[in-house]
């Protein structure tokens, strides 16, 4: 019942960010109209792909780190993938992919420094290193992005900033293909851990007792929602709260198994993105909002009242 | 050797980083349809045994065998498909329900990808009935007395289908009605189900009450080890540090403690 | 002392720099309590009096003789007055005319850096005037500075310019003269073709009413399809250009690459990038507002009426 819930939800959200924008199509053109075809449809795909790899990466790091606060961009992703960015746009690397996958390099290689930070003593994966890594390698991460830019110059300097505040303008059907094709991979081992997630609620003993390798769990998920996140960034630059109030949101719909929770993070974070999106699109129009915003304006009242229900 | 299920021999330990043994000369026999009680104080190492006994520090010296098998040689699934733990720690983490607690006791013979079977929740069932909780099954785990919950515990650990059951310290914070309960409870699943079932406690009267036999622990050595009757005057006052005097109650002794400078002590 | 507080205008000193002054708020409180200690003031006096766009009235005892100037148009106009002999001072953006690059640089100006202002021992300092360079004006009239806050949006702004620094650097007939050519830019005849300026690529940004550049293409003859937005330039949708459905797309080249060109799938929903009508504009007369207006619009009318 809830889960046809959702899924129409998601349905409707899709349907009407490809039914509504800043301009008029008139229904007689619809399935022509390039602005439909090339613009709205695989902006709305690629806005929901995005969520969804945002909540579902966010469910499992919460998860993985048993720590509600924790966030895809909390972990030093964000600030890895900005200075990327930033270097290929300060180095003037040409083409349309050259930022998106400098972004990636970025976030992988702070995902490998966190990760080894993390591994406390030989091959434990320490969750709270998870957390104090992320933030000091995305303190550092950012440091040097400041450092880039004030030797850049302004034009490098709005670019990067531009990009870092996120936004899927530049959706396109290659980037709605790749991202396709990649997620599949990262999200079915996160969907395999779900019962080893479960447990480890637990603590790691009893986890280990109920037959959990926890060491093997924490890494897996952690690179799984790691590339997760990498990939959302590199093609849509940060755009925060998804990955933070989606699995919230979910776990108060759905309960805390991971097998039903995670695939509705999905759906319901590429349904909040694509409604966000939406907003972003038409709110202003002719202008655009940054889709950030829009996210945080809808995600921080919701965030308020969870928190509210919580200590209550 | 007949119906052997655990067995420690010569078991040594140390963590890392530390100049003593935690453990040291550990032998341990868990059979079929018995309950063997490990005893000893607080801090005598007793849930050091469980973790090494059940692979989760390697021993320094000594063997660990299950079934026969080296402990090293089991991968955690199917450890967790042989022994049910009951740990003496776990965090409660999100409001459930006592019949999906239990389910998590499934986990270890699901594969990522299949769902819940008829037999799966016949066990479930069945581990519920065992532990006296069928009536339970629908309430929030949060609404339940510390003694039901930790009859949930044991539910969900029955639910691995075990061959063998450990329970550490399952009786802390628990009355006297509770305890009694669940050392009947451990009784009758080695009875009745020829479970193996080790308990570690620090009760030497429910031990001797209940365990076909006893090992009694002391910083990490073996101080006694046998039948109930090992718990003899010497061995509780060395290892517990308290003067008491044993009488017997149907065979088997019962250690009453002595007040300081009254009861002869 | 009258200060908007509220200004959506924004400078637009480099092609593509649009609205950086904006987006750099460094704070050099502390600095400027250091430069209070190390510099010696001066009394201003009765001489040459001027009123500045924020409505300060600046007196100078005598013509200025070492002017810093934190604006490249500003820069620019300052050589055009003859006046280049008495700049001190410029912005790493001042890179016009040529002789310019020798003066020593005191900064990117988007956030003043007032210790290297100091150090070239201004008599005047020429601000764009933003709420940022007010907080610098403040302090450096605290020094005995003479600061001048000036817009340049327009080109009737910039002949205003050339009037109020002919006069505070003692070329007041050719501040005149460079106000008369600069007002007698003409319009050239419409030629129906409707663009878009394109500012950046990701996010869309295009220059929209409230900038010189959507000034340059009227004067030219073309039609911005987003004269309509009332700031400088704004992040649109994709869709709104293919809406709009400009006739070409006006991009700008940085320094000898063609960064800011298109690309990308989900550009080809615009017909003026299907059909390859893109128009790109080189160098720095085109990004400010200039005495070489006149070459400017000269040049980016023969752009469009050759087509890409």
């Amino acid at each position: 019942m809830k889960r046809a819930g959702l899924l129409l939800a998601a349905l409707a959200a899709l349907i009407l960010a490809v039914a509504i924008g800043p301009t008029h199509v008139p229904w007689s053109e619809f399935a022509s109209s390039p602005i439909v075809r090339t613009l709205r449809v695989p902006r709305a795909l690629l806005a929901f792909l995005v969520g969804g790899a945002l909540g579902t990466a966010g469910a499992a790091l919460q998860a993985v780190v048993r720590n509600p606060l924790a966030d895809p961009f909390l972990l030093g992703l964000s600030g890895g993938a900005g200075l990327g960015a930033v270097l290929a746009i300060a180095a003037g690397l040409p083409g349309a992919w050259a930022t998106p996958l400098a972004a990636f390099a970025g976030a992988l290689a702070a995902m490998a420094l966190v990760y080894r930070i993390a591994l406390a003593q030989g091959s434990e994966l320490d969750p709270r290193g998870l957390i104090l890594g992320g933030v000091a390698v995305g303190a550092f991460a950012g440091a040097l992005t400041t450092a880039v830019v004030s030797l850049a110059d302004a034009v490098a300097l709005r670019n990067a900033l531009l990009w870092l505040w996120g936004g899927l303008s530049g959706a396109s059907w290659d980037a709605v293909v790749v991202v396709a094709v990649y997620l599949p991979i990262p999200l079915a081992v996160l969907f395999a851990a779900a019962r080893p997630l479960d447990l480890l609620a637990l603590g790691e003993e009893p986890a280990r007792y109920l037959g959990t390798d926890v060491g093997a769990l924490r890494r897996r998920v952690y690179v799984a929602a790691s590339l997760l996140t990498a990939v959302a960034v590199a093609v849509s630059g940060v755009i925060g709260f998804v990955g933070l109030i989606v699995p919230h949101g979910v776990r108060a719909l759905f309960g805390h198994r991971h097998r039903a929770l995670l695939p509705a993070a999905f759906v319901g974070g590429g349904t909040l993105l694509t409604l966000a999106d939406t907003v972003a699109r038409v709110v202003v129009a002719p202008r655009e909002l940054p889709v950030g915003i829009v996210t945080a304006l809808v995600g921080v009242p919701l965030f308020a009242l969870l928190v509210r229900r919580w200590t209550a | 050797m007949d119906g052997l299920i655990l067995e420690l021999s010569g078991v040594a330990f140390r963590y890392p980083g530390t100049a003593a043994d935690a453990l040291s000369g550990v032998t341990l026999a868990v059979r079929r349809g018995e309950v063997q009680g490990v005893l000893g104080p607080n801090g005598s190492g007793k849930t050091t045994l469980v973790r090494v006994a059940l692979g989760a520090h390697a021993a320094r010296e000594g063997t660990a065998m299950l079934l026969g098998k080296p402990i090293a040689a089991w991968s955690l699934g199917e450890l967790a498909r042989t022994v049910g733990v009951v740990p003496q720690r776990e965090d409660f983490v999100f409001p459930q329900r006592v019949r999906d607690t239990v389910a998590l006791g499934r986990y270890p013979h699901l594969s990522a990808w299949r769902a819940a079977r008829d037999a799966d929740r016949q066990a479930i069932s069945r581990a519920l009935e065992r532990c006296d909780l069928s009536a339970l099954a629908d309430r929030w785990v949060s609404t339940l007395s510390g003694g039901e919950y930790q009859r949930v515990r044991i539910a969900r650990a029955l639910a691995q289908e075990p061959q063998l059951l450990v329970l550490d310290e399952p009786t802390a914070s628990l009355d006297l009605r509770h305890e009694m309960e669940l050392f009947e409870l451990a009784r009758s699943l080695a009875d009745e189900h020829a479970l193996g079932v080790l308990v570690i406690t620090h009760h030497v009267n429910l031990a001797a009450r209940y365990a076909d036999r006893v090992l009694v622990l002391s910083r990490g050595r073996p101080v006694a080890a046998g039948p109930p009757d090992v718990l003899t005057r010497a061995v509780i006052e060395e290892v517990f540090a308290w003067p008491v005097q044993i009488e017997l109650f149907e065979g088997r002794p019962q250690a009453i403690p002595l007040r300081r400078g009254k009861d002869g002590a | 002392m009258a200060l908007r507080a509220t200004r959506r205008r924004l400078p637009i000193s480099a092609p593509t720099g649009v609205g950086i002054f904006a987006l750099r708020r460094l704070a050099y409180t502390n600095l400027a309590a250091c430069v209070a200690l190390c510099a010696g003031t001066r009394a201003p006096a009765q001489g040459l009096g001027v009123t500045d766009d924020a409505g300060r009235s600046v007196r100078l005892a005598a013509p200025a003789q070492r002017v810093v100037s934190l604006s490249p148009a500003i820069t620019e106009l300052l050589f055009a007055l003859g006046a280049g002999v008495q700049v001190v001072g410029r912005t790493t953006w001042c890179d016009y005319p040529p002789a310019a690059r020798a003066v020593p640089n005191v900064g990117d100006g988007l956030s003043p850096n007032l210790e290297s202002i100091l150090a070239r021992h201004p008599d005047l300092v020429v601000l764009y005037d933003s709420p940022t360079n007010m907080v610098a004006t403040t302090r450096l009239n605290g020094l005995g500075i003479a600061a001048l806050l000036l817009r340049q949006d327009r080109l009737v702004e910039l002949a205003r310019d050339a009037r109020i620094l002919g006069r505070l650097t003692g070329h007041a007939d050719r501040g005149d003269s460079v106000a008369a050519a600069i007002s007698s830019v003409r319009q050239a005849p419409a030629l129906g073709l409707r663009i878009a300026i394109l500012a950046w690529q990701n996010p869309p940004t295009v220059i929209g009413g409230a900038s010189y550049l959507d000034e340059l293409a009227a004067l030219a003859g073309a039609e911005n399809v987003f004269h309509d937005l009332a700031s400088p330039a704004a992040v649109v949708s994709l869709e709104t250009i293919a809406a709009r459905d400009p006739d070409a797309l006006v991009v700008f080249a940085d320094s000898g690459g063609a960064g800011t060109r298109p690309e990308g799938l989900a550009w080809q929903a615009i017909r003026a990038v299907r059909s390859g009508r893109i128009i790109v504009l080189v160098g720095s007369r085109f990004g400010r507002p200039s005495p070489r207006a006149g070459e400017a619009v000269v040049e980016f009318r023969r752009l469009l009426e050759a087509g890409p």
